[in-house]
């Protein structure tokens, strides 16, 4: 039995990255959940939940931006 | 309406927020031209934009996409206001994801700026972006 040529492996290779690459987009897409996150100088990073009132007020603001930038169009 | 009232009132309380940067350093004088050729080079560099905003050092709309820069101010002041009563602490950056999209605002050398793209858009680098727009525009935008 002949080994199979090199380009073949490499290419075999790459669709497998691809897929790969593919399935985590498709998994942090359904995983993925609304959440805030705050970040302060020195790297520090804070989550702030829904339900909770700091949450909710950057939830709200953050609507309210979505809004006035619209659906679509960047002029 | 009184919504309405409190809105305004809010917007007007809430000018000074932008004068609590983390960063040291202030901004050179922006020109609002300066910022529009940044904001439409954000634009151009991040396909999931939505809409962005470019403000000044007291709040003020360097640039905006859309035609309420009005709004873009008063919005981000009150963004801006949340976060950073969130902890009590000034914020550097802020994510948010939501059903309907993604913001982002960020603060740099005096400069602000806000960002709202398409769901799943790539934060770090839309981060980076931001940063390194504002960053060359407090240089005087070369």
């Amino acid at each position: 039995m002949t080994p199979p040529k090199p380009h073949r492996i490499l290419l075999d290779r790459v669709s497998v990255y691809a897929d790969e690459a593919a399935a985590f987009m498709r998994r942090r897409r359904v995983a993925r959940r609304p959440f805030a996150r705050l970040y302060y100088p020195h790297g520090r990073s804070a989550d702030h939940a829904e339900d909770s009132r700091s949450g909710a007020e950057l939830f709200v603001a953050a609507g309210r931006l979505i809004e006035v930038a619209g659906k679509r169009g960047k002029g | 309406m009184t919504t309405v009232v409190i809105q305004e009132a809010r917007a007007r309380d809430m000018v000074g927020i932008f004068t609590q940067m983390p960063d040291a350093s202030t901004a050179a004088p922006s020109s609002g031209e300066s910022a529009e050729a940044a904001l439409a080079f954000l634009a151009e560099m991040s396909p999931d934009l939505r809409g962005a905003a470019i403000l000044g050092p007291e709040g003020e709309v360097l640039a905006a996409t859309g035609e309420e820069p009005g709004r873009w101010r008063e919005d981000a002041a009150a963004l801006f206001a949340a976060a950073d009563a969130a902890e009590g602490v000034p914020v550097e950056q802020v994510h948010i994801a939501t059903e309907q999209g993604e913001v982002f605002a960020i603060r740099n050398a005096g400069l602000a700026a806000i960002s709202v793209t398409d769901r799943f858009a790539l934060a770090s680098l839309m981060l980076f972006d931001m940063r390194s727009t504002l960053r060359q525009l407090a240089q005087g935008g070369k």
